[in-house]
């Protein structure tokens, strides 16, 4: 997927944006994807679609005398399958960005949601062992400056050794990141455009050089790229 | 945007969403036709013969159930063969109960009753085939817009590529 510039006080663009990211990098480290919930959301939004587009054209065809009957069924129909998708928007799917299954089959539902004018990304996540055992649910969240640089580019390093670090299950199947992510916590590296360079320990944190802020390197390119 | 090619479900669920915004418009009128059962419940004045009682470009809501029509009322009625809908007020009405009921309208601004408007051969309106409502409620001016609409018609050429490209673009 291509990088695109983001706009970084769009609190939506944030969003979308790490939303997308987050599917991409679960499929690559092989977790199995299921589409259930989008595809039922797209099948009652498409037939909605269908039935006011016959609608349309047997009116256009033939009148409204002719078409009076079927009109009323049709409208009863249309907003029956609206209520019913925005049940399913909210009530089924609730922001879920993720659902699917690791390499032992164990299941995994990721949630998404953010507050209005707070750049914060919250993570519901659901992980069971298998379909018949209890599932543990936890709520993880993050800034989104962690994995987005001041121009607003998407570093995706930094969101994976997140996720990593934080979800056990992503954790196993991408030991890496656990390990990268560890180090930064610990301040032995501090981030860069994606790859992590051992540096100096740094102090501990509050002294401004903590692991949210961007490295040295991408402020200074941002400062030159300032148009005044 | 251009991300979204890659990904099937996502350019769907795009389309998808300014299809529902376009259908879900047409079906509340549907909806509101099939409530008055009129096949078009609102209708915007277009000329000058009601006046003073309506302005061009007011916006009016006709009920078409209970066909007992009285003088006085001022009904919505289409010609045949003409698609232009007419505002005016019935002034004479023969028949009714058992029998069809036929009715005589006339513009409030007009010298002359509507008999010269009517179809060829036809000297009174039948109230259940050429009525599509009567006017229970209007809105003085805002039907303008469709006015310039009809009368521009590159106005909603742009207006409609510019929704397009707006639900399109955003994924708010």
């Amino acid at each position: 997927m291509a990088a695109s510039k983001i706009a970084v006080y769009s609190l939506s663009d944030l969003k979308n944006t790490t939303d997308d990211a987050l599917p991409n990098y679960l499929t690559s480290l092989k977790f199995k994807q299921s589409h259930a919930l989008t595809d039922v959301r797209l099948a009652l939004s498409s037939t909605a679609v269908i039935i006011a587009a016959i609608t349309f054209y047997a009116d256009y065809k033939l009148g409204w005398d002719a078409t009076k009957q079927g009109t009323f069924w049709a409208v009863i129909v249309y907003f029956i399958l609206n209520g019913a998708l925005t049940f399913w928007i909210w009530g089924v799917e609730k922001g879920k960005v993720f659902n699917g299954e690791g390499k032992d089959g164990a299941l995994l539902s990721i949630s998404s949601s953010t507050q209005k004018h707070s750049p914060i990304y919250y993570l519901k996540v659901k992980t069971s062992a298998s379909i018949t055992a209890a599932p543990t649910t936890s709520e993880i969240s993050s800034s989104f400056t962690r994995w987005f640089d001041s121009d607003g580019y998407f570093v995706a390093k930094p969101f994976q050794q997140w996720l990593a670090s934080e979800i056990a299950m992503i954790g196993e199947a991408d030991p890496k990141s656990v390990e990268a992510a560890k180090k930064v916590r610990e301040g032995y590296v501090e981030l860069t455009d994606g790859d992590v360079k051992v540096v100096e320990k740094n102090e501990p944190q509050g002294s401004g050089s903590g692991k949210e802020t961007p490295s040295k390197k991408i402020r200074e390119r941002s400062r030159k790229n300032l148009k005044l | 945007m251009f991300a979204a090619l890659s990904n099937p479900r996502q350019s769907l669920t795009q389309v998808l969403n300014f299809a529902l915004v376009l259908s879900t418009a047409f079906m509340l009128w549907k909806g509101l036709s099939v409530a008055t059962d009129s096949p078009s419940p609102i209708v915007v004045v277009l000329s000058g013969s009601m006046e003073p009682a309506f302005q061009r470009g007011d916006l009016l809501f006709l009920w078409n159930r209970g066909q007992n029509t009285q003088i006085g009322e001022i009904v919505v009625y289409n010609v045949k063969g003409k698609d232009i809908p007419i505002v005016h007020r019935v002034v004479r009405k023969y028949g009714g109960g058992d029998k069809p009921l036929k009715l005589l309208t006339k513009g409030d601004n007009n010298m002359a009753d509507d008999t010269e408007l009517y179809a060829k051969g036809q000297d009174y309106l039948n109230r259940s085939e050429d009525i599509i409502g009567s006017v229970v409620g209007y809105i003085p001016f805002v039907g303008y817009v469709t006015i310039l609409l009809s009368e521009h018609p590159w106005m909603k050429t742009v207006l409609l590529g510019l929704m397009g490209i707006m639900v399109v673009l955003q994924r708010e």
